[in-house]
Parts: structure tokens; C-alpha cells; sequence
């Protein structure tokens, strides 16, 4: 249901936005950095959620290089200012890694802390900084997000082991070795199981996901050689594979519910009739 | 009350409501603007177009256009006021016990009035929760763990001062807990509506039931694994079920998660008004179904008899009411001459539709 409202997409003056030059800073390669920052709780591209309002570019001040804007907007100005913070910081430094860009400017609109925010992002400052206010850092909070990502992302890679045959008992016992991922080939790539004797064919995207977060919550390089875990990142007891598998459909219904109500908003936030909000004035 | 076609009469208790005050004469600071337009999203964002409200109507609706949308038109039989204090935000508080009995007084035999504590307010919150007992005879509180108190953002229901009130609670009959847990906003570093601090008060204080608003959602996941395990937790459905306006595959599966992890008994129906009408909500909910594939994967009903539960006779069996007592005493309470209602409370369980 993503809203037919139109959304400026820069630079606002074009001259630029035509320039494919190899050098130069094209919107697509923003957009392409952009869509590699999710919204840490919906586990989802923050430009397939359609946050992203504005890119712009222009020359940097030292003539070095390009000057990156880029605009978002959240589902509401509530959205917790701990995330917010990270999809500014991490669209800030995404789109710094392009070659390119000698300068990155973002601005978050329309939140209750988009003051703060800016300001300690594009200043490169510490959570606590910008926010004198709090009583720690953000990075517990996005340790948790991940946690919930890795478990929900485990659904849909174990879903795919499953349907490619695997049992329970197999699945819960594999290890990262096990999945060839230098061997892929069309889309799948070989598991082996039965102590090596037999590899299966399996669809390679959820396995990548899955790994992908697996890795930022420490699951690769603990004690453990198990690839898969509990939410609580333990071994998976055969007996309760059906159990942990239910919890891991948990997490990703948790996040598909949550997504309804952000898109929800996101569109009642952005539809045409709607009232102009009162902005209080002490 | 509800009756299918079938004249199958549903009691409904609406488990969370609201009589609030957000007009700009009582915002004293930004935040309880964001929050009256944060509110006002979520009730555009899911209210069919032709049922919305404007943002005025929103601000403040009072204590007669509550009573017309409840009971007007016989969507709700009994309501359950929840109280959200705000006072950092709005001089005089969004909607407190207070306002709530203003109603709650009008029709007694119609509504059951919840209190608040605030572990912050130390000895004088105990007092005022004594208070609230004497003077409302409250049955349950609602905790808002996010709330700000000065220079704090927040507290816990784990908390050593969080347990004091809740030995007050248990000493004082007050044996429903309703922790608001719904979207995270402030406060700002940490997630403001973690669920975990539900579990070691549930298990610590078996005598008191948790009701935990909004089932968590965002933290779904979190709260249905506690309540696995914690046979007195339950969910409130208010948030939840608008979904099934627009999102009716997105509710079925949410449902489908509560029923299979909660089962049917620990389920609670609410509005949230006036976040949303309870009259279009309880007609959406009736008719809101689970998939073939759906029913496949969670293996739970959602039919009629599940329904008659989550829309009323679980919070019954929470606040004591005597559902067919109480249809008795609707034949011809003050509410029901007031809305002429008669016929509405005439039938009894034997009442076939009428033909006309």
C-alpha cells in the first residue's frame, strides 16, 4: 500500500543528476549506498520503506569532490530517537564510503529530536553527546535489533533448509563449513550433510542473510561451531528444533506487524488531506 | 452486545478506554503535541476514511460524545478505563482517573475504573494509590513505565521500588496490572517498553494478573515467550486489532501467534478509544478470519466461541463481572433508557434474530 504521493528526488536543479562520468556522484550510486541501511527494527532497506526524501548533490566546498544531502523522514516523529540515530549514522557513512563524496550532509525532518540528531551526526559526535540527556550509549539497543534480526533472518534460512529436504536433527547440527557459499550456482548453494557424504542444493539468499547476521552477533566466532542457535544463541537440542523453529516465526511476524503499523503511519503521515498539525509554542 | 447473524449474542467489554484532554489549552510542552499527533496518525492510518474524526473533534471529545460512540449505538455493554497521566505534558494531565469517573460516575453499573501508580512518586504515590482504592474501590492500575518523572525517563516493573507498589497492590485487592507496552519512543537511548521486566513481576507476584497492552507489539516476539511460561500474563488487544482493517493477512497471522503461544483465555478485546471507534472495530474483528494456511500453521480456532472470550468474557473473569447478571440489570439501566436500548437486552440467550 505505499502511497501515490510524490517524492523530490535530487538534485533539484538536474545538471548534475545526468552526469554518469566515471569520478562523479550519480544518485543511483546514493541510492545504492542508501539501501544498504535498514531501519534496525523492521530489518528493512530504509529506501524500499520509502523514508528517503531528497538526495542532492553538488560540488564540495573545497572543490574536492562531491557534497552529498540527503533527506529522511520517518513514519512518526515518536519513532525512538535511538534509532533514528542509527539510520542517520548509518546513511551518513554509507554514503561517505563512496570514492566521490568528499562531504556528506543528512538531515532528518519532521522528528521530535531531529535537532539533536543532526547536529551530532553531522558533527560526528557520541550518542551522549548529542544527547546529554540519556544515560548511556545506543549500542546495546542495536546488539538487541540484531539479535532480533538474526533470529527472524534464521526462519526464512532454516525454511529454506527444510524445503530442500534436510531434517530437524541436520539442521540444528551444521555447521558454517557445511554451507559451500564459494560453490554457488544459480541461486543455490551446496549443504553437505550426513558427515560429508552428501551435499544438498538450497537456495542461496536466505543462507547469505542469515550469515550476514550471524556474523554481527558474534554466533561465528564464539565457542560454538553450530550455524544455527536459540534465540538466546545456544546450540539447538535436537529435541527442540520445532520449538526454537516457532520462536524464529515469532521474530519475523513481530517485525512484519511492526512494519504494518510504521507503514501505516507513514502513510497517514504523508496523505494530502491531511490536517495541518498544530506546532506547539510555549 | 454483538449478535451474528446466527443470533449468537457476544458481550462486549471494551478493555481500553480513554476519556483524554489534548486541546492546546493543556499541552505545556512539545511532547504532548507530538503525542496527540502521533495518536492522531495511528487513528487516520487505520480508521476506513468515512469514520474518521478531525483533529479538533480529536483534541478533546468529552464525556457525552464518549457515551454516544460506546454505547450509542450498542457496540460496547461495559468499558474498562485505563488512565495515562502525562503530566510533563499537559498541565492537567491527558486523561486521568479523574477525568475518567466523570463518566464512570454517570454509569457506574457500565464501567470499571482503573487507577495508576508511579514507583517514582515514593511514599506520596503510595498514598495516592491508597487513595484511589478508597475513593474508586479500583480493581486494576495502568503503568506506564515510560512515562517521564522529572529528570527520570522511565522506570521498570522489576524494579525493588516497582515491587513495593506491587505488594501494595496485592495487599489492597488491586489484582490486575495492565504495563502499557507499545511502540517505542522515549526514553532516549533505550528501548522504553522492553517487556522483559513483565516476566520477574509475573513470577514474583503469582496472585496479580499482568495485562500487557498492546501485546507488546514491537516486542511480540518477547511477550508471547513470557507468557508461555507465565500462566498469569495476558494480552491486550488494543493496537493490534485495527490491522485487521487494512491488513487482514497481517492480523490473522499476529492472531494466529497469540493463540497458539496464549491460547484463547488470556486474551483481551480493547479499543483503545478514542484512538479508535469501538462500533466499526468489534464489526472488523467479527469478521476477521484465519487463512487456510494459517489455520495449517498455528493449528488454533478463531471462531465464534474464541471471539465471545477475547471480546468480553475474559476480562469478566479478570474483574469479576457476572456477564448475565449484568444483562439483566442492561434491561433497563440508566444508560439503556438514556439510548433506548430495551429491545437491545431483551432477547437472552435463546433469542432468535428478528424476522422483520
Amino acid at each position: 500500500m505505499s502511497s501515490d504521493r510524490s517524492r523530490a528526488e535530487g538534485p533539484a536543479d538536474g545538471d548534475d543528476a545526468s552526469a554518469e562520468a566515471p569520478g562523479e556522484t550519480t544518485p543511483a550510486a546514493v541510492r545504492e549506498r542508501l539501501d544498504r541501511v535498514t531501519d534496525p527494527e523492521l530489518d528493512t532497506s530504509i529506501v524500499e520503506l520509502d523514508y528517503v526524501e531528497e538526495i542532492r548533490i553538488t560540488a564540495a566546498a573545497d572543490g574536492d569532490g562531491d557534497a552529498v544531502f540527503v533527506a529522511f523522514t520517518l513514519p512518526t516523529a515518536w519513532c525512538s530517537p535511538a534509532f533514528a540515530w542509527m539510520m542517520a549514522g548509518d546513511a551518513r557513512d554509507e554514503v561517505a564510503s563512496l570514492p566521490t563524496v568528499a562531504d556528506v550532509d543528512v538531515e532528518l525532518r519532521e522528528h521530535m529530536h531531529e535537532r539533536e540528531i543532526n547536529r551530532g551526526i553531522n558533527e560526528g559526535l557520541p550518542f551522549g553527546e548529542a544527547f546529554p540527556d540519556a544515560d548511556g550509549d545506543v549500542a546495546p539497543v542495536r546488539a538487541e535489533l540484531d539479535r532480533k534480526a538474526r533470529i527472524a533472518r534464521q526462519h526464512d534460512a532454516t525454511g529454506a533448509l527444510l524445503d530442500a529436504g534436510l531434517t530437524g536433527d541436520q539442521i540444528a547440527a551444521l555447521t558454517p563449513e557445511d554451507v559451500r557459499f564459494d560453490e554457488t550456482t544459480d541461486g543455490t548453494v551446496p549443504v553437505w550433510v550426513r558427515d560429508g557424504a552428501v551435499a544438498v542444493a538450497v537456495a542461496v539468499d536466505p543462507l547469505v542473510r542469515y550469515r550476514e547476521k550471524a556474523a554481527a552477533t558474534g554466533l561465528l566466532d564464539d565457542d560454538h561451531d553450530e550455524l544455527f542457535r536459540t534465540p538466546e544463541g545456544d546450540p539447538i537440542d535436537p529435541d527442540d528444533f520445532e520449538v526454537v523453529r516457532q520462536r524464529t516465526r515469532l521474530a519475523g511476524v513481530n517485525m512484519g506487524g511492526q512494519g504494518t503499523v510504521c507503514d501505516a503511519l507513514n502513510d497517514a503521515r504523508h496523505a494530502e488531506d491531511r490536517p495541518p498539525l498544530s506546532t506547539f509554542s510555549d | 452486545m454483538y449478535v451474528t447473524d446466527e443470533g449468537e449474542e457476544l458481550f462486549v467489554i471494551d478493555s481500553h478506554l480513554h476519556l483524554w484532554d489534548a486541546s492546546e489549552e493543556n499541552v505545556t510542552h512539545e511532547g504532548g503535541e507530538q503525542f496527540i499527533q502521533c495518536f492522531y496518525d495511528y487513528h487516520t492510518g487505520f480508521t476506513p476514511e468515512d469514520k474518521q474524526w478531525s483533529l479538533e473533534e480529536y483534541r478533546k471529545y468529552g464525556a457525552d460524545r464518549m457515551a454516544q460512540d460506546l454505547f450509542g449505538n450498542a457496540a460496547v455493554d461495559m468499558g474498562i478505563f485505563q488512565p495515562t497521566y502525562l503530566r510533563d505534558f499537559y498541565a492537567d494531565g491527558f486523561n486521568t482517573i479523574e477525568d475518567n469517573a466523570e463518566l464512570a460516575e454517570r454509569y457506574p453499573e457500565r464501567f470499571v475504573l482503573n487507577g495508576r501508580f508511579d514507583p517514582r512518586d515514593g511514599e506520596e504515590g503510595m498514598r495516592e494509590l491508597e487513595r484511589q482504592k478508597e475513593e474508586y474501590d479500583i480493581q486494576g492500575v495502568k503503568l506506564y513505565t515510560a512515562e517521564w518523572n522529572g529528570d527520570s525517563k522511565g522506570w521498570r516493573l522489576d524494579s525493588e521500588e516497582a515491587f513495593e507498589f506491587l505488594d501494595k497492590c496485592a495487599e489492597l485487592g488491586i489484582e490486575n496490572i495492565h504495563p502499557h507496552k507499545g511502540p517505542t519512543i522515549r526514553p532516549l537511548n533505550r528501548d522504553a517498553f522492553d517487556v522483559a521486566d513483565v516476566d520477574d513481576a509475573a513470577t514474583s507476584f503469582p496472585e496479580l494478573n499482568f495485562v500487557v497492552e498492546h501485546v507488546g507489539l514491537p516486542r511480540l516476539d518477547d511477550f508471547c515467550w513470557i507468557a508461555a511460561q507465565e500462566p498469569n500474563v495476558y494480552g491486550g488487544l488494543a493496537v493490534a486489532a485495527p490491522l485487521a482493517v487494512h491488513r487482514p493477512r497481517k492480523f490473522g497471522e499476529i492472531m494466529g501467534e497469540l493463540l497458539f503461544w496464549l491460547g484463547e483465555d488470556r486474551l483481551l478485546f480493547g479499543s483503545d478509544y478514542a484512538l479508535w471507534n469501538p462500533d466499526w472495530l468489534v464489526e472488523t474483528f467479527m469478521d476477521a478470519e484465519l487463512t487456510d494456511e494459517q489455520k495449517d500453521e498455528y493449528g488454533v480456532e478463531f471462531g465464534v466461541d474464541t471471539k465471545r472470550k477475547i471480546l468480553g468474557e475474559n476480562a469478566a473473569e479478570l474483574y469479576d463481572i457476572d456477564i448475565e447478571a449484568k444483562k439483566e440489570e442492561f434491561r433497563s439501566d440508566t444508560l439503556t433508557q438514556e439510548f433506548g436500548l430495551a429491545d437491545h437486552y431483551a432477547g437472552g440467550t435463546s433469542a432468535t434474530p428478528a424476522d422483520d
